[in-house]
């Protein structure tokens, strides 16, 4: 069989020569689009210059260039690298210098906050027109304004009249002009806070906080964005070619303020539309970074190229309290302490995930005194397959009944398909009398029965915008737009809104976000976290400084590249 | 022998000498035409399947083809409980075992042994005793069990799928082509519609209303798995309907019925059976490619398909878990087109010799 | 004949309408919405389908969409912000027509061939030869022959490009891909349609008269078998055309199947609905000309003629 695949295979290879003559000429038209791409890229083989090119691979298009748009991880990591916010985080996910030189906060009587921020002189479109205040503010305003309302507009929470002109209900909603920004000059911006929110610099370097110009955009009218030339950057990075749904190179700014610290010359990203595929471009060295499935970490986990990146996501089951099973304490108790979460997250995930007895990430947020949040309570619900079914047990009793059929909603990609698959399978094992049925759907249904309440268990997930555990906490408010499970609990609730808007006291603030954390997971169990997930992926031993942040997206500001 | 004596019968009859008698009318009386029996042949015919089966027989490709279809079908039916694993029935601290079997493990080349890609022995490291006689997934389930459950799932909606295409696929054709004029116009443009809207919209839509899994992929199939053969049979009928044994027939008094399913039909009968044996892998894949982009089955339950499809990314790890489902179904494709090649030289009127 | 097509082309017009508006009402009861993401609360994302016209009545929509349609235009992706649908199917349409293109001649070539040897040689060896090979295109999933062609070709004997689409050579290997099971196809009808060719009495005739073997396969054989394989072609034309999702994936061809796909499974309506009316105009036309061909290649077939003329 083998041997006669491969004659059909010569015979295949043969015949697709001849033919070439035919198609030839479709063939090198075909190509027309990306022959710059490849322009771009034969400097850095050649080796000639010190920067190089680093080639990365994407599942998929590029979706936008708009600040306003439907920011998803990569259109977030290139807008990170062709604009540029007040601020930027750097390496270590630490504030670091953007467009603005210096600011200065005061402290209002009735609560609210003032900030000013000198922008750069030097700060310049790549068009050369000077980044100003005007730029900030027009930007905000775009991504509020109803007629180009961003998806991520909640960011800007935090400014005056920021939440009411977002609210089709209040008299305010719409007006842009009410919104608490200002540019007194050129280069100054003012920016008035309804409270002191401790994490308002590090929202500065959102996408969505990101300035935009408004005569360019203005002259692009629905073009903008659309292509290169419908673009101009402030970042150290601009879109120099973009063939649609192939690949898109980002070059390095010249006119970038801190161009001399920019070391590459360019960043080739190529769509490869699978997984796989992306490991055998990387094995033939087509490309420098290759995410990697779960099913590829035994191949790889000795590779000196192997590294793992721990996000600020974590996963969790929703318990739907409408559920009358699941409306029994003890039963919801019972379910989160008896699956191995410790071997799920080693043996299915592999790729440096870690198992989740909490909501709030490990190693996300310390308070004054350097202490971690994770540290006063630890974990939660620790498993505890005996403890469980006794649990199990009194829940069965007081409800009065044996036997219980739970469905549990489910993605439907192949690692969190496994995953949902091994927790149906502890469960139904280890607790007498339950019955699991998965429901598999694709994400966006998902949400939809999630946001309808029509499922009884969701295998859900949530990441931060932000470094603040109130990110994480605020979904399971009562009265939340996230709260899909019908959870509410006076005490979690007032802590949590307590800690929404209340900043004078920061240690205090910090002890009732983790008491917030025990009540919903030890005391009520709401939810039953699963893992925090981390990616796998294989970075070329001579690219270095390959910032991956958190939330997935990178930075190529610092990334240099050895010959 | 049988159709011997029966040619000799013919023989006895046509020697019979009419007695000289002058005719008249009244020797005459009209007979009522039945239309069921006009074209039928005094003598008792070699019955079509009768006849069909005899050439079957004789084909050794079908033959070979129906045999391994019986031991799938068997397999399907009995695999699973052969040994004492269950088909959802983890452990994750036995995932992804090579195969071994016992007897055959001491065969070195074979790649029973329990030796993953480097050679190693992994149940000696994992510490495990008893055989996976195909390994085990990446949850540590038997694949020997979860691959005939999977049979069952795929031979399942392939037989559906075939069921189908010769009901409605058939049927309609036929009817469109053979009326022709306004009945043939509505109905091709029903298909044109059907063919017009994305089977995917009407799949995505059905496992939201319905209970997803393999009721809304059936029913999926229902409404849109048999219109190629609808148009294969259309451009047949169309052809024949024309030809000279038609009208011969319908000289004879055939009515439309008797034409269709009894001449045009039987003379379509190589099409019908290619495309049936196009529809069946078709029908498999699609079921594999719902699943592919996370439409499928519902977990746990797995169809061949979706382990090819959850063991494709471990082909170069651990290709045991793509390997023995790729060839199971190879298998099933390649004795189906055996036996459909043997079907259609046994069943065509036109290869009668 | 006129008559016939000039109905047909009107009966055209219709079905396309009566398939637009079908995916159009199927396309209200698509569960989810572009807009729900994880982050966004419920008055946000009111603002967003305010802003995309989402919050209009259904019949409103509806009779906006179909006049846009009329005027051809398609209106603007959600996905890709601010991209016209036109556009993204211009952008992916030229790629899948070449992959499609090639995998057709490819296969037609080569399932031509294999089918005609089988027929002309049945019963041999040569025979169930063809027909094995044919029968391993048809039966080896598709994504499975891909992932082993990349793997082999293009990263363990570097003969070929892994993936991406940038000449020539990049094209090769996802046509080989997608030719398999053209080439099985084409195999298994042809040689069906040419046995049955060949044991008519007219073949016997010809041959009878002297005729050389293969002017007698060439002439008569191969034109009659033209009726099934016409019919299967042309689908299939369309469907490689419109890109098979797989392939796209796994060689990262920029073509429309994966679009496709994806615009689904995001609720990406208006290039959802683009997508499908392209789809349905492209099989539409295919299946008039398949008809019209009929009557070229089969003189004996008469079209607009019933049963009982």
């Amino acid at each position: 069989m083998n041997r006669k695949r491969w004659l059909m295979l010569l015979m295949l290879i043969s015949l697709v020569s001849l033919l070439a003559a035919c198609y030839g000429g479709g063939g090198s038209d075909s190509s027309g689009g990306s022959a710059e791409s490849d322009e771009s890229s034969e400097g850095s083989e050649t080796g000639e210059s010190e920067g190089g090119t680093l080639h990365m691979a994407t599942p998929g298009e590029l979706p936008t260039v708009q600040t306003n748009g439907n920011l998803d991880g990569l259109s977030q990591t290139v807008m990170l690298n062709i604009y540029e916010g007040l601020f930027r985080l750097d390496e270590n996910n630490e504030l670091s210098a953007g467009m603005a030189e210096d600011y200065e906060m005061t402290e209002n009587e009735d609560g609210s906050v003032t900030y000013t921020f000198n922008i750069r002189e030097d700060a310049e479109w790549s068009n050369g027109t000077p980044v100003t205040a005007h730029d900030f503010v027009y930007g905000w305003k775009r991504a509020l304004d109803p007629e180009t309302f961003s998806p991520h507009a909640y960011l800007m929470a935090p400014i005056t009249n920021a939440n009411e002109i977002q609210d089709p209900e209040h008299e305010l909603y719409g007006q842009v002009d009410e919104l608490g920004v200002e540019a007194t000059d050129d280069k100054t911006l003012v920016v008035e806070l309804n409270n002191n929110v401790p994490y308002f610099l590090e929202l500065l370097a959102n996408p969505v906080m990101f300035p935009q110009n408004e005569e360019f955009i203005a002259s692009q009218g629905d073009d903008y964005g659309l292509e290169p030339e419908n673009v101009i950057s402030n970042g150290p990075f601009f879109l120099d070619t973009w063939t649609h749904d192939q690949g898109w190179v980002l070059s390095k700014n010249e006119d970038y303020w801190d161009s001399e610290n920019v070391s590459l010359d360019a960043v080739d990203y190529r769509v490869a539309k699978d997984a796989s595929t992306e490991v055998n471009l990387y094995e033939t060295g087509d490309i420098d970074v290759a995410n990697l499935t779960s099913e590829f970490v035994d191949m790889y986990a000795e590779d000196e190229a192997y590294t793992t990146n721990i996000n600020t996501e974590v996963y969790f089951v929703r318990f739907n309290l409408q559920n009358e099973f699941l409306a029994n304490d003890n039963i919801r108790k019972a379910l989160d302490m008896s699956y191995d979460k410790a071997e799920a997250a080693e043996s299915i995930l592999k790729n440096g995930s870690i198992p989740a007895y909490f909501l709030v990430p490990e190693d996300f947020v310390s308070n004054e005194q350097g202490e971690g949040f994770r540290e006063k309570h630890g974990n939660f619900n620790m498993t505890d397959i005996e403890e469980a079914q006794k649990l199990w047990e009194q829940g069965l009793e007081e409800l009065g009944t044996d036997s219980i059929t739970l469905e549990l909603l489910s993605y439907d990609d192949d690692q969190r398909k496994a995953m949902a698959e091994y927790m149906k399978n502890q469960w139904e094992n280890n607790l007498p009398g339950l019955t699991v049925a998965i429901n598999q759907q694709p994400n966006k249904q998902k949400l939809d029965l999630e946001g309808k309440q029509d499922y009884d268990m969701s295998f859900s997930g949530w990441r931060n915008d932000i470094s603040d555990p109130v990110e994480f906490l605020n979904v399971h408010l009562s009265d939340g737009p996230y709260n899909w499970q019908d959870f509410a609990n006076e005490e979690y609730d007032e802590l949590v809104k307590k800690a929404q808007t209340d900043f004078s006291d920061l240690d205090q603030r910090f002890a009732d976000m983790q008491e917030a954390e025990r009540i919903l997971i030890e005391q009520e169990t709401a939810i039953s976290p699963i893992y925090q997930s981390a990616n796998a992926r294989l970075i070329n031993p001579s690219v270095n400084n390959f910032v991956a942040h958190p939330d997935n997206t990178f930075s190529f500001k610092w990334v240099t590249m050895e010959e | 022998m049988e159709s011997l004596i029966q040619e000799f019968g013919f023989l006895e009859v046509d020697e019979i000498s009419i007695p000289e008698q002058k005719l008249t009318d009244d020797l005459f009386e009209v007979e009522r035409q039945l239309d069921k029996d006009v074209e039928v042949i005094s003598q008792k015919p070699v019955s079509y399947l009768g006849d069909s089966w005899k050439r079957l027989k004789k084909n050794r490709g079908a033959i070979i083809g129906l045999v391994l279809i019986i031991i799938i079908i068997f397999l399907a039916l009995a695999g699973p409980y052969m040994n004492s694993h269950e088909f959802d029935e983890q452990n994750l601290k036995i995932s992804n075992l090579p195969p071994k079997v016992p007897a055959l493990e001491h065969v070195p080349f074979l790649g029973l042994d329990g030796k993953d890609i480097e050679g190693q022995d992994t149940y000696a490291v994992k510490n495990v005793d008893g055989y996976y006689w195909f390994g085990t997934d990446n949850l540590g389930r038997d694949v020997w069990t979860r691959v005939w459950e999977g049979t069952r799932i795929s031979l399942y909606i392939a037989f559906l799928a075939a069921l189908l295409d010769l009901l409605i696929g058939v049927t309609y054709g036929s009817i469109s082509a053979y009326y022709g004029g306004k009945i043939d116009n509505v109905m091709q443009r029903i298909i044109e519609v059907l063919i017009g809207v994305p089977n995917l919209i009407v799949i995505i839509l059905l496992i939201l209303v319905l209970q997803p899994g393999i009721v809304s992929i059936t029913l999926a199939m229902v409404i849109t798995g048999w219109v190629n053969m609808a148009r294969i049979i259309r451009g047949q009928v169309l052809k024949l309907k024309g030809q000279e044994f038609v009208l011969a027939s319908r000289t004879l008094g055939a009515g439309d019925t008797r034409l269709i399913w009894r001449h045009l039909i039987p003379n379509s009968i190589g099409p019908i059976i290619i495309t049936t044996m196009f529809t069946i892998p078709t029908a498999i894949f699609t079921e594999a490619f719902l699943s592919f982009i996370g439409l499928g089955l519902q977990p746990p339950i797995a169809s061949l398909g979706t382990i090819v499809n959850d063991g494709f990314e471990l082909i170069q790890i651990y290709p045991h878990m793509l390997m023995f489902s790729s060839i199971i179904i190879s298998l099933i494709m390649i004795s189906f087109n055996l036996l459909g090649d043997g079907l259609r030289d046994a069943f065509d009127p036109k290869m009668r010799k | 004949m006129t008559r016939y097509i000039l109905s047909r082309l009107g009966y055209m017009i219709f079905t396309f309408l009566l398939i637009a508006s079908l995916t159009f009402f199927l396309m209200q009861t698509l569960p989810g919405s572009p807009f729900n993401d994880e982050r966004l609360s419920e008055a946000q994302e009111k603002i967003l389908n305010q802003r995309y016209g989402l919050d209009e009545p259904v019949a409103m929509q509806y009779f906006k969409y179909l006049g846009n349609v009329l005027v051809g235009e398609l209106g603007v992706s959600f996905q890709f912000d601010g991209r016209s649908v036109t556009t993204i199917i211009g952008e992916r349409i030229g790629v899948s027509a070449i992959l499609g293109a090639q995998a057709m001649g490819l296969g037609l070539v080569l399932g031509g061939l294999l089918g005609i040897i089988a027929a002309v040689r049945h019963n041999t060896f040569m025979d169930y030869t063809a027909m094995i090979i044919a029968v391993l295109g048809l039966s080896i999933p598709n994504f499975v022959f891909a992932g082993l062609l990349q793997y082999w070709v293009g990263v363990r004997l570097q003969w070929l490009p892994v993936a991406f689409w940038q000449g020539f050579e990049y094209s090769i290997l996802p046509t080989i891909s997608l030719a398999a099971f053209v080439m099985a196809t084409i195999a298994r009808y042809m040689r069906s349609e040419m046995l049955d060719v060949l044991g008519q009495d007219y073949i016997t005739t010809a041959h009878a008269k002297g005729v050389d073997r293969w002017k007698v396969i060439r002439k008569h054989g191969i034109r009659n078998a033209m009726i099934p394989i016409i019919t299967i072609v042309g689908p299939l034309t369309v469907s490689l055309m419109t890109g098979t999702l797989v392939v796209e994936q796994i060689f990262s061809v920029p073509g429309l199947g994966e679009q496709f796909v994806n615009s689904i499974l995001t609720n990406d309506y208006p290039v959802i609905m683009g997508v499908t009316l392209f789809f349905s105009l492209l099989f539409i036309a295919v299946i008039f000309v398949v008809d019209i061909l009929y009557g070229i290649v089969d003189p004996r077939i008469r079209l607009s003629g019933g049963g009982r003329n």
